[in-house]
């Protein structure tokens, strides 16, 4: 479905516009109270993104490094090109290790790949683990609409429905209990799958290990109760050291929900070690590509630095209004409109990028200060240098920068615009309809300009005034 | 603060903008007004059109450019440039500089020109220091924080310090006042249905506000807002620019 | 066909314009950076680390006692249980097996939880003033299980385990880990998710509880 047409079903979901005012406002405003308890944030943020931005320079040697570092100390670290790779790595692994059911942790990569439908055709069960995640897999494998709040579309009556119809029980209406369904549903679950997939937060090239942070602990159990760990993340999440990763854990769950830290924070090095009491027997990571290598030394470079806290979505006013699905890939929000044309392909997206205010909400309150209004105006720089927005548009584009080079043109171009504009409004304040900018009042009235421009105004009083 | 003769302070380039030129001239008028207030000479070069900021945003740089290499001349002789509009001084200020990456010689000029470009409110608050304002509004009003001069400018506390000097103003808050009111320059056109949407809770806010009035320092954003009242039926409340409610009546002439 | 990793690491160097020629110069930059880590801008905090840390943790809903020595422990612990009314059925860490759980009322098991264990009882690596987080690392002695599996976590903190940030504990880990364990899991209060309507509910996937028994 066309972009356009996605959003007008998104508009007029009453249901989904109740869920989206719900909760609207709120990571925004844990994020702004979450903030005071830095000394200084400016300056955590300053070194968060430069830490991130120093890695990408070097991204080559950074790999290499986390590499033999995850290699020395028991990992496997295997390499995918794109999705269909990773997903194929994932499988070669579960089947070497007599793998029937895989317990999931939250991985965005993931959901690039489409690995759960690539493992359920290979006969390996995925079992979404989170509770969002869990929620939507259980809904016919509904995608996510936020980042770090997979089901934020969803009202808790729309979860209970939908908890009853298939787990088969009563139906709940109290949060805690259906939390508690959901728990009881998938700790069986936990102790019994022969896998675990993990994303990643961070990759930490100091110790070759991988941060996973989260709140429900989901991530710790799939980590921690299998024989085997995959851990699949972008090429991209490489940090330096352990002090980094302190450094940046200061701004990613503040950014995200407003928590000073996040409950669990796992910091994972290869396989369990002789005697451990618990761990699993292999751990290996599956390090993908999937568009990014190409995005190093070029304009969009800065988006790599990105560390999917949500932020930019949860104070985008396009996002809290339309909602996530309307963005018709894994991403949502302003990082979305970026990223999904950049790996999905430009004309595969063509509305993300014009689809924004350019309010710059994102841009301010990003932890790795990504300049994301920046890079969608370079986006809609490369639609056009590739030809994909429509030619009226890009004619009209050219005529206003010619005219209003011309201030002589430009002068009768503006009487003109006056003249026809009021000519729209007859005689009453306003037009109602106007045939140029049909979107403009189809939702709004245009006000009829004053009889003369400023410039005529202004010209004629220079002369009375005789200068 | 004594106030200075009239023009002792130099002379100030109005950069009028090209929709207030166009469609409420009033706006201008009014800085013009309150420029002189402050003791300055403002000059409108007759040659000025558009900053260039359809193209930039259009993703069309080379207009983009062009636009923006003849603002550059038309007003780089001035000690400083004033807007009344956040996104245009935004423009200036922001974007200019960035524009011309690949060219040293135009990119200094940028610089130059962005270093010494304000926001109306900007210019009269934190450079000329202005204690007094001519505007003799009573009644409640609420302000809206358009995006660019927010965010780009930094303009927050000035509007609201100058409304502070018109004993007639009650201020009244605005929840959600730095939330974007929807507008995007062609964003609103290109895709009505979210800015609409966007639009519409601004003006629940507005309303809400209990201020018949609401001042802003935009006027994209004002006929956004405008627009989207008076066609809801609210021809009650008040949208005004800050200009034109810090410098009161105009005369005629 | 060359292999995905020379593939993606090609382009890579591509895009980076990295010459051959300056790969060791590049690496050798590296282990420097790592060699000489430097800490980002960290928290000062005047005062008691101890206080900050059990301020903190309470903000993170874990309830906090305090005891004078490890002898006192099994004691505590059963007296917070039983008036909780949690039961007298712990798992305890070996790590803690030298501790006198006899005479403590407890039905103590020492080794790693099981998913129908009810507490679970965990010494801890170090304890973060900052954010007021417990540092666990697992190990033979000190099973990740037992503060994820039970409903109730009652972790032992050595008061002079408290150490401001994490920065603090990297260090003390590096000194004290010839070899890296397989999980350091930092614990900030009990588990929690807050997917459904962004209304938080303790108790997601990991314990509903966590008592903290700050030693000494």
């Amino acid at each position: 479905m066309h972009f356009v047409s996605r959003v007008r079903q998104r508009l007029d979901d009453t249901e989904l516009q109740r869920n989206l005012q719900r909760t609207r406002g709120r990571n925004a405003a844990a994020r702004l109270a979450s903030l005071a308890s830095l000394d200084d944030f400016d300056a955590v943020r300053e070194r968060a993104t430069e830490i991130r931005a120093s890695v990408l320079r070097d991204l080559d040697v950074w790999l290499e490094r986390f590499e033999a570092e995850a290699t020395r100390r028991g990992a496997t670290v295997l390499w995918a090109r794109d999705g269909d790779e990773a997903c194929r790595l994932v499988i070669d692994i579960a089947r070497r290790h007599d793998v029937k059911t895989v317990v999931k942790a939250k991985s965005m990569v993931s959901e690039e790949a489409g690995l759960n439908a690539a493992l359920e055709a290979a006969g390996i069960r995925p079992v979404e683990t989170d509770l969002g995640e869990y929620i939507l897999q259980i809904n016919d494998n509904e995608p996510p609409s936020h980042i770090i709040m997979p089901v934020i579309h969803k009202s808790k009556e729309q979860v209970s429905e939908l908890f009853a119809r298939v787990h088969g029980t009563a139906a709940k209406t109290d949060i805690v209990e259906l939390t508690r369904e959901a728990r009881e549903k998938l700790r069986p679950e936990f102790l019994g799958a022969e896998m675990g997939i993990s994303g990643g937060n961070f990759l930490i090239a100091e110790t070759g290990s991988v941060a996973i942070v989260t709140n429900e602990g989901n991530g710790r159990m799939c980590t921690t109760m299998p024989r085997v760990h995959v851990a699949l993340t972008g090429i991209e999440k490489v940090i330096p050291t352990l002090d980094d990763l302190a450094t940046l854990l200061r701004i990613l769950p503040r950014s995200a929900t407003g928590q000073a830290i996040s409950n669990y924070v796992s910091l994972l090095t290869g396989p369990k070690h002789e005697g451990d009491a618990d761990g699993p027997e292999h751990m290996y990571f599956v390090l993908v590509d999937g568009g990014r290598a190409d995005l190093i030394g070029g304009d969009f470079e800065p988006m790599l630095r990105c560390i999917r806290c949500g932020a930019c979505m949860n104070h985008c006013p396009v996002y809290q209004t339309i909602g996530g699905h309307s963005y018709g890939w894994v991403y949502p929000g302003p990082m979305g409109s970026v990223l999904t044309p950049l790996y999905q392909g430009l004309e595969k997206a063509k509305d993300l990028p014009q689809a924004a205010t350019l309010c710059n909400q994102c841009g301010v309150v990003c932890p790795v200060s990504i300049p994301l209004p920046d890079l969608m105006r370079k986006l809609r720089e490369k639609q056009v240098d590739a030809g994909l927005r429509p030619w009226s548009e890009r004619l009209s584009m050219r005529l206003w920068a010619w005219v209003a080079q011309r201030p002589k043109l430009y002068a009768r171009g503006v009487r003109f615009a006056v003249r026809y504009l009021r000519w729209l409004a007859d005689g009453r304040d306003r037009i109602q309809a106007m045939g140029v900018a049909p979107g403009w009042t189809a939702e709004r009235d245009f006000p009829a300009p004053a009889a003369q421009s400023f410039r005529d105004q202004y010209a004629a009083r220079q002369r009375r005034a005789g200068r | 603060m004594i106030k200075p003769p009239p023009g002792s302070r130099g002379e100030v380039g109005l950069f009028v903008t090209c929709l207030v030129d166009l469609m409420r001239p009033s706006i201008a008028f009014a800085a013009l007004k309150l420029i002189e207030a402050a003791g300055y000479t403002p000059v409108v070069p007759d040659t000025q059109t558009c900053c260039g900021q359809p193209g930039h945003n259009a993703g069309d740089a080379r207009s983009a450019r062009a636009l923006a290499q003849k603002l550059i001349a038309e007003f780089e002789r001035f000690p400083c440039i004033v807007a009344p509009s956040g996104s245009c001084a935004g423009m200036i200020r922001a974007h200019y500089p960035h524009l011309f990456d690949d060219d040293e010689g135009w990119r200094a000029r940028a610089e130059a020109l962005a270093a010494k470009t304000f926001e109306l409110t900007q210019f009269l608050a934190d450079v000329a220091g202005v204690t007094e304002v001519p505007g003799d509004f009573v009644g409640a009003v609420t302000y809206h924080d358009s995006c660019a001069g927010l965010r780009e400018l930094g303009v927050k506390r000035q509007p609201r310090a100058l409304l502070d000097r018109m004993p007639g103003v009650e201020q009244r808050p605005l929840n959600e006042c730095e939330e974007c009111c929807g507008f995007g320059g062609l964003f609103s056109v290109k895709y009505p249905d979210i800015s609409g949407a966007i639009a519409q809770r601004k003006c629940d806010n507005i309303r809400a506000s209990g201020a018949g009035t609401v001042a802003l320092g935009d006027l994209g954003c004002m006929m956004n807002i405008e627009g989207r009242l008076r066609r809801n039926g609210d021809e009650g409340t008040q949208v005004i620019h800050i200009a034109e409610l810090l410098a009161g009546r105009l005369d005629p002439d | 066909m060359s292999s995905a990793r020379d593939d993606i690491l090609g382009r890579l160097r591509q895009r980076i314009g990295r010459e051959p020629a300056g790969a060791p110069a590049a690496h050798a930059r590296v282990e420097q950076v790592i060699a000489a880590s430097q800490a980002g801008p960290r928290p000062s905090y005047d005062g008691d680390l101890a206080a900050r840390f059990i301020e903190r943790a309470k903000a993170l809903i874990s309830t906090v006692d305090e005891c004078a020595a490890p002898a006192d422990v099994p004691a505590r612990c059963a007296h917070w249980l039983i008036g909780q009314g949690l039961g007298r059925q712990v798992v305890v860490s070996p790590a803690l097996a030298g501790l006198d759980w006899a005479t403590s009322g407890l039905d103590v098991r020492i080794g790693a939880a099981g998913g129908d264990d009810p507490v679970g009882v965990t010494g801890c690596f170090r304890a973060i003033a900052e954010t007021g987080t417990l540092m666990l690392c697992s190990g033979a002695q000190s099973p990740a299980v037992n503060s994820l599996l039970p409903q109730t976590h009652i972790a032992v903190v050595p008061r002079e385990h408290i150490v401001a940030d994490m920065e603090a504990a990297f260090a003390v880990a590096r000194d004290a880990f010839e070899r890296w364990p397989r999980a350091l899991n930092f614990v900030s209060g009990p588990s929690r998710t807050a997917d459904i309507e962004q209304t938080i509910v303790l108790g997601a996937h990991g314990p509903y509880r966590v008592h903290l028994l700050i030693v000494g």
